[in-house]
Formats: structure tokens, sequence, C-alpha cells
């Protein structure tokens, strides 16, 4: 058995015992630490408050109700921030590729002068706290009219969001290899066709992650809103945090926002999820 | 799975502008190119222009003036003066003291777990497509979410992390873990961890899949251990990952806001403003805009030059194994 191929199917076949074993453990142990506390929100929004607010919490499963999640999806003052959010997100991911898939193909294909700058610079965007820009922002936002309007959020979130995209955009387009263009031209396709007809179609998944991360993104932010809107434009996770300000936390309300507000991204990553994993490394590996 | 995007794509070749690596002289082809390029980058640059630029700019003027959200007209320039005045400040030191401490600590963990969930999930098992599509959960959950969670899973009366240790014989008596400073950043830092660990896992995990495996079966051949094909064939594979992970984890630290606006709002105590939350409640809080924007200036230079040493340590490394 101990031969130098046991060894070798030891290394790239299943593992073996007893490093299966631990393997299995530890995964057990890792899978747990990273489903636990989301399951534990799930499980606070659909089980009685009573059965979780006692020092030994108790978990009866025949107990389980969506009545909070009725609730909650009836009542006007959850319901708008959450078609706000819904608007916003989906806006500022349709500008996002809108504006971003050009620029990205013009930064991939064409070395022109100040291509690095502009690419430096879409990064550095990323040092910035946002903290710094609430202000300016909140008085660039009154000053054209857009505080607590969906369009100024969108503005704002598009800014923001679009240095990501078009750097995930600008490593997609590098993998379409630049023959097919010049085959495209060549057949007589000007430049715009060989960008649209060719380029764009083979780099659809790379552009569905960009807008996918972009809708997340855009979903997700709490600061920006809570500086930017008051009311007509307020956004789901402004609404999530008026939970924990209230002086009696209601635990099962706060969890069922919070679960309610995770959904369309959970969903998003679950069903998405090779795109997205593609377009959140893209940029770490390629350097 | 995703080994075709962890090959390095090839450097983009200008279909139209032909083999000359010179800048000049330029052809009219050339030119019209270029024009076309910018025409295409142009609304995004324009964009990012007004609503990002634009606002940094301000608050780096803001940042040099006295100006108070409650008298916006009596604004006047002071120069670096509110610079000054936060170096000195014992308020603003602390929370440069708590911010290095919170972001040493999570990037530490976080990386380090990051690696051994990234080992574990690159071994062949059954299920492993399953478990790292679970990987993702963390990293959807929102980040004020996350904060939500975090803080009834902390609440010093029935929250299950009291009850698990209790269950567990750990502790007897019940631990507000939220209830003095240093626990608390603490516990900041652990759902910070937690969320964030999706991210970088992922990252390290198509690296690890990117190394050749012949590499790995010469090693095995030679006769390495598990620990010398880690250290000689996974880690130089994996550096330009590792760092990118400890960037963005870097990065991330610094300027955590949601999490602690839900669990602490800064407190107790203070105990949990870290810079970015100072430059917060300088701003908005005690209306001091000017103030507020310096300190979130200095935020944005730290991260600045901490990316910068990142970089040169990556860049020296590479030369030494050149």
């Amino acid at each position: 058995m101990a031969t130098a191929n046991s060894r070798r199917s030891r290394t790239f076949g299943q593992l073996r015992w007893p490093a299966a074993t631990l393997h299995r453990i530890l995964l057990l142990l890792a899978m747990g630490y990273l489903l636990a506390p989301f399951c534990w929100m799930v499980l606070t929004a659909v089980l009685p408050a009573e059965d979780l607010s006692r020092p030994n919490p108790r978990v009866d499963l025949g107990a389980i109700s969506l009545s909070s999640f009725g609730e909650l999806l009836t009542d006007p003052s959850f319901l708008k921030p959450m078609g706000n959010s819904a608007i916003i997100a989906l806006a500022t991911m349709v500008l996002c590729v809108a504006l971003g898939a050009p620029a990205a193909y013009a930064l991939s294909r064409f070395r022109i002068r100040g291509r690095d700058t502009v690419l430096l610079g879409l990064l550095a965007t990323q040092m910035v706290p946002v903290i710094a820009l609430a202000v300016p922002l909140f008085m660039l936002m009154r000053g054209l009219g857009l505080l607590d309007t969906h369009f100024g959020l969108i503005a704002t979130y598009t800014a923001f969001i679009l240095p990501i995209v078009i750097w995930m955009l600008v490593g997609f387009f590098d993998e379409v290899p630049g023959s097919l263009e010049r085959a495209a031209r060549i057949d007589g396709c000007n430049r715009i066709q060989a960008m649209t007809r060719i380029v764009l179609p083979l780099a659809s998944s790379g552009i569905a992650a960009a807008a996918i991360f972009a809708f997340i993104t855009a979903w997700s932010d709490f600061f920006l809103a809570l500086v930017l809107t008051s009311d007509a434009a307020s956004t789901l996770p402004v609404r999530v945090a008026q939970f924990q300000s209230l002086f009696a936390l209601d635990y099962r309300a706060a969890a069922t926002a919070g679960v309610i507000t995770t959904l369309p991204v959970l969903l998003l990553a679950l069903v998405f999820q090779r795109w997205i994993i593609r377009g959140l490394t893209e940029g770490a590996v390629k350097g | 799975m995703t080994s075709s995007t962890t090959t390095p794509p090839p450097k983009a070749a200008a279909p139209q502008s032909g083999s000359t690596k010179g800048r000049s002289p330029r052809s009219p082809q050339e030119r019209s190119n270029e024009r076309f390029a910018w025409s295409l980058v142009l609304p995004a640059v324009v964009v990012v222009a007004l609503f990002f630029l634009f606002p940094v700019g301000y608050a780096g003027w803001l940042s040099l003036t006295d100006a108070q959200q409650l008298r916006p007209d009596a604004t006047s320039f002071v120069g670096v003066e509110n610079y000054g005045t936060l170096l000195t400040d014992p308020q603003f030191l602390a929370a440069l003291g708590r911010t290095a401490y919170f972001t040493a600590i999570t990037v530490v963990v976080g990386v380090g777990i990051a690696l051994g969930l990234a080992i574990l999930l690159t071994q062949e098992f059954r299920g492993r497509t399953v478990a790292r599509v679970l990987l993702l959960v963390p990293w959807a959950v929102p980040p004020v979410v996350n904060g939500i969670m975090w803080k009834y899973i902390f609440d010093p009366s029935w929250g299950v992390a009291n009850a698990i240790l209790r269950g567990l014989g750990i502790i007897d008596e019940n631990i507000a873990w939220l209830g003095t400073g240093e626990l608390a950043l603490n516990a900041i830092i652990l759902a910070e961890v937690w969320k964030l660990l999706p991210f970088v896992t992922l990252i390290l995990i198509a690296a690890m899949q990117s190394i050749p495996k012949s590499r790995y079966k010469a090693a095995a051949i030679d006769g390495a251990h598990a620990w010398s094909r880690f250290r000689h064939i996974t880690l130089p594979g994996i550096r330009y990952a590792l760092l990118f992970g400890l960037i963005t984890q870097t990065m991330w630290s610094i300027k955590v806001f949601d999490s602690i606006y839900v669990l602490t709002q800064g407190g107790p105590a203070r105990g949990t403003t870290t810079l970015n939350y100072f430059g917060y409640l300088q701003t908005f809080s005690y209306l001091d805009v000017g103030y507020g924007a310096a300190a979130a200036f200095l935020v944005m230079l730290l991260v600045f030059g901490l990316t910068m040493l990142y970089v040169r340590v990556l860049r020296r490394t590479e030369k030494v194994e050149a």
C-alpha cells in the first residue's frame, strides 16, 4: 500500500482517514459559523417572540408562523421604502451598465492617452470614506433640488458604483479576443457595430455579473440614503435601522425586516452565483 | 468551476492601432480612434466627476474652513488649523488607536480564517459546490441588517450568544456584550469578520485553483509534506490574492460605519468611536462640518498610505523572487 502510487492519490483524490475526518469536522464547524447567525435571524422572524425572549430560548418548529411577514408587507411605512429601494437599485443598475459598458470597452480596446490615469483614478475613488462626502453631497443635492428624490440617490449611487463596474468590465472585455472585432471590421461592421454585435454579446455574462453587483450595492447602501433622503425617497436599509433606535427593540419585527431586505440579494447571489463569484474575483486575480 | 476566470487574461491588443508602441507620431486613424474611445469614456467620467470628484474637492475645501452647520454663512478659511487641532485632540487620537486595533484584529483574524476556509473548500469532497454557494450567505446580508442581526445575538438578557455560552458552562452570569467599550469593539469585530469572510475566501479559492496541479504532482513525487507544499507552492501562488484581500479588508475596516451605527452608535463612553465614526459625529452630532471633513480626509490619507505600503511590499517580494 505504501507506494508512491498511494501517496499520489492522497494528494489528488479524496482525502483519506484521518485527514478526511478532520476535514469533515472543520467543514461542519465552518459552515455552522457561516450559516448560524443568519439562520437565527430567520428563526427570530418566524418564531413567537415569547419563545425567544427568555433566558433559554425555546425553538419549537411547530410554532413557526409567517404572520410577522404579513404584518410588515401590509404596512405602508414599510412598503414605501421597499418600493423606493427597488426603483433606485434597478435604475442604478441600468445606468451603471449603460455608462460603464461603453467606457470599459474603450478602456479595454484602445490605448488612448490618459487611459492609465482614468483607470487609476477610478480605483482611487474606492479609498474615499463616504463620510467625507456626506456634507458636500447634501449641499450639491440641495442646490440641484434633488434632496430626498429618487433621482438624487440614483445619480449618487451611479457615481459611486460606476468605478468598480468599469474595473470589472475592463477585465471581462480583455478576455474577448481582439481578432473577432478585426474580422467583423473587415466584413464591413463599423466600430459601433463591432462593439455592440460582437464584443458586448460575448461579454454578456460579465456584464450580468457587473449589473447584479451594482444592484446589490445600491440595494444594500445605508449611509448615503440616511443623509440624502428623509421620507419621500427613503430606502429599506434606513427603515431597518429605525427598528434599533426604538427603546424597546421589537426583535421579531426587526428580524423580519432584516430577512426581507436580505432576501433579494440572497436570491440573486444563489441564482447567479457563478457570475457573481467570477465578478468578485476577477479584479483580484488579474492584478 | 471557476478555473477559467483565474488565468490572467491576455493584455488587450488595440485592434486598430497597429503595433506602433511610441506615442507619436499619430496617424489620422489613431486620432480618430482616440476620439471614438473618449466619446465612450466621457459620459461615465462626467457622472463620476460631478457626483464624486466634485464632492471630494468640496470636502477638501471644507476641511480648511471653520464651517458649522448652524451658521453656514459665517464660514471662513482657516488653513490647516483643523488638521493641527485634530493631531492634538485626545478624542481623535483615541479614535485613531481604536481604528488601529479594530483594523489589525479584523484583518488578521479575517484573512486567517478565510485562508483556512479556502483550504477546506479547495479539497475534493462531496457537496463542495453546495458549500461554496452557501459561502455567499454572509456576503449577501446588507451591512445594516448584519448590525441588527448581531444586536440581538449580543442582547444582554436573552441574546443567543449568552444562552450558548451558559449552555456550554463557560459562563454563569450573562455578559453585557455591548455594555463596555472594549467588549463592544470586539463584538463589532466579530460581526464584521463574519460579513467579510466570503469575499476574501472566494478570492483565495480562485487563486488556489489557478495554481497548476502539476506543481503539486511534482512536489508529491519528491515526497514533500503537506506543510511544505503549502509553504512553497500554495503560498507563493496566492500571494497576490492574499495581498488584495489584505488591502480590501483594511479599507473596509477603516471605513466601517453601518454596524457601529446600529450596534452601539459609537458608545458606550465612545468605546466604539473609530476614526470614521468620529468624523460622522463631528459633522452630524456636533455639526462641526470643517472639523469633521478634516477628520474624514485624514481617514482617506490613511487608507491611501496603507494601500501604497502594501503595493510596495508586494513589488519588493516580486523583485526578490525574480
